[in-house]
């Protein structure tokens, strides 16, 4: 995730970026697909390969808004095709709370997007990412909804008080 | 549903409205169908409430009476004193918010429900017991330590003095000058605790019962257990309730669910509009850290604090960073009951309660899970391989 955490410099013009978790036994090998087929898409995405979708914590999603990812994309497998059965059903379950979750926290649901994509699917993945880079730059930058607690913004700004500052 | 009253002359006189929540206590560890009961008492003032383990009739009868100045949640006591109630038979008085929490914690694992007996009593809210004191002196004009009595009624906060001197002011007018009930009594859309297996009130008792009978609604198999060994012991008599009373019941039930609603929508709007993010943060960043609010929650109960580990909350760092509160939110507000103990012990003074409710009602309108309402209603994300398959 500290892929994410690049504290963009402001002279630079503003590319949406978006964290892409791929189940390893789908979503990535579609991925690998889309490489190894030499198909062209958008470069905004990091990939970060995790086993199953259903090892996704929700906590880990809002943890990648806050490390400055526009979008986080949740892409798993079909629903019967799980390598290990049923998790992408809790992965869907766990998803449908936090669209409720989101903006009631103040952030657009919409910057939360799963899908499933199997593993010959390379051009279901360009589309999907083509798509969600384009969605990205209507909705825009994070940090017009987090404010002073985006990524850049928060290290920039003072800390009160460390508890080492304290106790020394 | 009926109009219940206790037989013996002295407990009558002692608690409220006919004692018959006393009577039936008393009569329940007599006749062994409970090993004890968990009750409120007054400590040092009308403003102390200490929960404790009754296991003789005198001790039940010195609880007697209501402490509407003491915001006490028993259910994380029964947890953590009572062993979660797996060897003790336990019978509780609870506000709704206490039957509530008890329910979700029963659902969570961390309470025995086949051993625990709710009581149910109705509640319109309570008042913390720091501005309490501060109101009693400046609209009551008396020393507030002098107050030996209080008791809502009729919308009035009543109290009474060492001197029997009776004095009430409308809540209405306390609230307007922001004192009165807690904000997240304010907000309580539950003031019959149905969740329970008895419901106990003086709602709806009219006629000549009026103020010496206590409405009683049984909810439950167990309830109906309790109430009967209280009968057959000969501890209280019961009558029918009047249709014209069960109806009044209800409707005042309903007054109390629409105001809550206004307040609700009143307190949530702060938050509302552009910017929530920021506007929640703007109070969330006051965080010292100090989790009494993890502490004091009845749904929080994992043995190592998830907000612990260093990925998630860098250590050392005030104000937390917002993940802190984001991952506490997550986790608890889909089964917030709302009963208002993370804004209670908060040092910071921030407005917790309606924060964390107000992301539970939003989350209602996904998940549509209703918090601490029936042990049936499976708790969101618990139920996602019968839906899907």
């Amino acid at each position: 995730m500290s892929q994410m955490e690049v504290t963009p410099s402001t002279e630079q013009k503003w590319e949406p970026r978006i964290l892409t978790f791929c189940c390893n036994w789908c979503s990535y090998a579609g991925a690998d697909g889309a490489g190894t087929s030499r198909m062209q898409y958008a470069p905004n995405a990091r990939i970060i390969r995790v086993m199953c979708s259903g090892r996704m914590n929700p906590v880990f999603i809002i943890k990648g808004f806050l490390s400055g990812a526009d979008i986080v994309m949740m892409l798993g497998c079909h629903f019967g095709d799980c390598h290990y059965l049923k998790g992408n059903y809790a992965c869907n379950a766990r998803m449908t709370l936090l669209q409720g979750y989101l903006p009631a926290i103040g952030i657009n649901p919409e910057r939360l997007y799963w899908d499933q994509i199997s593993a010959s699917e390379g051009i279901k993945f360009k589309e999907t990412m083509n798509k969600i880079v384009k969605k990205a730059q209507e909705l825009g930058p994070i940090a017009n909804e987090l404010g002073v607690h985006a990524h850049g913004a928060r290290q920039n700004r003072k800390a009160r008080a460390t508890v080492e500052d304290i106790f020394d | 549903m009926y109009y219940g009253r206790a037989t013996d002359q002295l407990t009558q006189e002692r608690g409220e409205c006919g004692g018959v929540i006393t009577a039936t206590l008393i009569s329940a560890i007599e006749q062994n169908l409970v090993d004890g009961a968990l009750l409120i008492k007054q400590g040092e003032s009308i403003y102390d409430g200490i929960p404790f383990f009754a296991t003789t009739k005198e001790e039940i009868a010195e609880a007697a009476g209501s402490l509407h100045c003491a915001p006490t949640l028993s259910a994380k006591v029964i947890k953590n004193y009572l062993g979660g109630a797996r060897d003790t038979r336990v019978a509780v008085t609870c506000k709704p918010c206490d039957a509530r929490a008890i329910v979700e914690m029963g659902k969570r694992n961390q309470i025995n429900m086949d051993n625990v007996y709710m009581v149910g009593v109705n509640c319109a809210g309570t008042m913390p017991p720091v501005p309490a004191r501060a109101m009693i002196r400046q609209f009551y004009d008396i020393d507030p330590d002098d107050v030996v009595k209080e008791e809502i009624a009729k919308g009035k906060l009543i109290v009474q003095t060492k001197d029997g001197e009776h004095k009430e002011v409308s809540i209405d007018t306390l609230e307007e000058e922001g004192y009165g009930r807690r904000k997240n009594c304010q907000r309580c859309e539950y003031n019959i605790p149905r969740m329970a297996d008895v419901a106990c009130g003086n709602w709806g008792v009219i006629g000549p019962d009026a103020g010496k009978a206590t409405f009683v609604e049984v909810l439950t198999d167990k309830g109906q257990k309790l109430i009967d060994t209280a009968k057959a012991a000969g501890a209280i008599t019961l009558t029918d309730a009047p249709p014209e009373g069960i109806a009044l019941r209800e409707k005042l039930d309903g007054i109390m669910v629409k105001m809550a609603h206004k307040f609700m929508a009143a307190q949530f709007a702060k938050f509302d509009g552009d910017n929530k993010f920021e506007k929640l943060f703007a109070e969330l960043d006051r965080c010292i850290l100090c989790r009494n609010c993890i502490i004091n929650c009845p749904i929080c109960y994992c043995e190592e604090c998830f907000t612990k580990q260093d990925f998630v909350v860098k250590k050392n760092d005030l104000p937390p960073e917002p993940m802190f509160h984001l991952t506490r939110l997550l986790h608890i507000a889909p089964s917030c009951v709302d009963c208002g103990q993370c804004e209670d012990g908060c040092p910071a003074e921030i407005p917790i309660a309606t924060i964390t409710h107000m992301v539970q009602t939003e989350l209602q309108k996904t998940t549509g899970y209703v918090p601490g309402r029936s042990m049936d209603d499976p708790i969101p994300l618990s139920e996602w391989l019968e839906v899907q398959e």
